[in-house]
């Protein structure tokens, strides 16, 4: 007998030793899944909180009445595709909608089990409608409007939010800070900023000895978040501490290494996903005290990065399709009345009835070759924005999207 | 997931979970908690996709292995490892009959890393070829064949008993470079 006959013979031998899995595990598994919500757990947290900007807190009801923003922002009905660029050169947009800006990640390796994920962005250049390269910035987030990005260093986290204005490429104002931030999101209106203080750099990937693969540093270091006036640029930090143990991976108290806060979609409250709680996300008053969800936006859900619709009435959902079919679901938020829409995952509002959505080519059977797409509720109908992406999840190249409202 | 989704996801889970159950006890040491534990999780993934997996246990093998070499089972999982008999030293390997060897070989298999373990499972277990082992793992089939040699090699090392076994290309690779440690259980 050699020593791999002798492999071989043991794990044999070992497997036929076990006695079956056991009644039932079907179902412990369906509804351990029903509480878990680890989908997208690791990469779509780190796009989040960047996606939010996309709307404004005023209503925009399909008869436009009571829409009382300035008539030089009223919805515009054209779009600006470039369905031959991946990623996009120029001006991508739908109605108001605007690709304010993308980044694409890469990883910087440290050592050979330490490393961190780095966003290189392109910002749109306003007067030339092309998208331009800065390594300035670890985190971009765009305000509605297009005039203002919040910004910070590269060394994360920062401990000031650099206020930029889009217009000269320049950080008009910085806001120092006694705790240090490494996540940013704006309120609808634009008037609020979320400002999430971690402990270490969320962005950090470690590879355990004998792993391929890089993953996220745990536990994570999130320790509050900072709500602060986007003019004057004054607020207060809230701490914000986790139930449970954040070292168990299947606990409530478990969270991504980023798990950004942002304001709710209706700028009443601070909210963040919650991965392993029972329903996924929590909200908090300004103080950062827990609340109880508020009712019509129980069906958010953090990783469908669209989130609930400039009116409120609508919510985006999960995927909806079967195999090789993409749609998604979208919600009626007071009902809980699902409708399909076109779509894969669906990514920012265009006004109540449209919404821009990666999405699959019709008969591609490769899940992440996608493109940006307009999709309509109640119209089977895409209109292709931008060019199909390369690459599989997490390769290098793959470029990701942050919208904003106009 | 639909209602009739959830009745195939069940059938699935009833025909095949005790031959996955066998693998994730392999990948895991031998440790039937852990493996039951890696299961379930590579289930849920598998349940959150289900509707798009054409071939479902091709899928949860995948995620089993990937799982098993992930940080986190690594960091969080890791518990104590019940072997039938440690790896004994100084017997002599000519004494040694072929059950005592198996036990010898369970613990010295215990020993490894994940990924050296799951190498072996890849390769004398699901008999894959290294062509396949190297797909899973993401890696080129260089990287599978020394990480094979390299693990049979821990083995004997663990287990002098099992030293005296064939072939002697193991014998003639040179000195490891994979200087990673045994795994430690606390």
């Amino acid at each position: 007998m050699n020593v791999e006959e002798l492999v071989r013979d043991s794990l044999r031998e070992l497997a036929d030793e076990q006695t079956s899995a056991g009644p039932g595990l079907a179902d412990r598994v369906l509804v351990t899944r029903r509480r878990r919500r680890t989908r997208r757990i690791a990469s779509v947290a780190a796009v989040t909180a960047a996606v939010v900007a996309i709307g404004v807190a005023v209503p925009l009801l399909d008869s436009g009445k009571e829409d009382v923003r300035p008539a030089d922002v009223v919805q515009k009905s054209e779009d600006v595709a470039h369905p031959d660029q991946s990623p996009p050169r120029d001006l991508i947009s739908a109605g108001n909608t605007v690709l304010a800006a993308y980044y694409v990640p890469r990883t910087v390796k440290h050592s050979a089990g330490q490393a961190e994920l780095v966003r290189d962005y392109w910002l749109l250049d306003q007067k030339t409608d092309t998208y331009v390269k800065t390594t300035k910035w670890s985190y971009v987030a765009v305000a509605p409007g297009l005039k203002t990005a919040a910004v910070l260093e590269r060394e994360l986290p920062a401990s000031r939010i650099g206020m930029l204005d889009l217009a000269t490429g320049k950080v008009e104002r910085w806001i120092e800070l006694d705790h240090k931030v490494a996540g940013l999101s704006f309120s609808r209106d634009g008037l609020k900023l979320v400002a999430t203080t971690y402990g270490e750099n969320p962005d950090q990937l470690v590879k355990t000895e004998g792993s391929d693969f890089w993953d996220q540093k745990q536990p994570s270091t999130r320790t509050g978040f900072y709500l602060l006036d986007t003019l004057s640029g004054k607020g207060s930090w809230s701490e914000v501490k986790l139930k449970g143990d954040p070292n168990d991976p299947m606990g409530a108290g478990f969270i991504n290494a980023r798990q950004d806060f942002a304001l709710s979609p209706d700028g009443r409250h601070v909210w963040a996903g919650n991965p392993m709680g029972d329903i996924g996300k929590q909200f908090y008053d300004f103080a950062g005290a827990e609340v109880p969800v508020p009712a019509d936006q129980k069906h958010l859900q953090w990783y469908v990065d669209a989130w609930q619709s400039p009116s409120g009435s609508l919510v985006a959902g999960d995927f909806a399709g079967k195999k090789w079919k993409t749609s998604s679901w979208v919600i009626d938020a007071r009902t809980g009345r699902k409708t399909e829409v076109r779509g894969q995952q669906l990514l920012a509002w265009v006004g109540d009835t449209s919404l821009i959505a990666w999405d699959m080519g019709p008969d591609s059977k490769n899940e992440f070759h996608q493109r940006l797409v307009k999709v309509t509720i109640g119209s089977a109908k895409t209109v292709p924005l931008s060019g199909f992406r390369k690459g599989n999840d997490g390769d290098a190249g793959r470029w990701e999207p942050v919208f904003a409202e106009r | 997931m639909d209602a009739e989704a959830q009745d195939r996801f069940r059938e699935f889970v009833e025909n095949r979970s005790s031959a996955l159950l066998r693998t994730a006890v392999l990948l895991s040491g031998g440790d039937r908690h852990a493996a039951e534990d890696l299961l379930q999780t590579a289930l849920v993934k598998a349940a959150d996709r289900w509707h798009r997996i054409d071939e479902p246990e091709a899928y949860v093998r995948q995620i089993l292995y990937r799982q098993q070499i992930s940080r986190w089972r690594l960091k969080w999982r890791r518990r104590e490892l019940t072997v039938a008999e440690p790896p004994e030293t100084g017997a002599s390997p000519d004494a040694a009959p072929d059950a005592e060897l198996r036990l010898l070989m369970r613990g010295a298999l215990a020993r490894l890393t994940a990924r050296q373990r799951m190498v072996l499972v890849l390769r004398y277990f699901e008999d894959l070829p290294e062509a396949d082992v190297a797909r899973v793992l993401g890696c080129s089939v260089g990287t599978v064949r020394s990480t094979t040699h390299r693990s049979l090699a821990r083995l004997r090392a663990l287990a002098p008993e099992l030293a005296a076994l064939g072939p002697a290309e193991v014998e003639s690779q040179p000195p490891s470079r994979d200087f990673s440690p045994v795994e430690v259980r606390p």
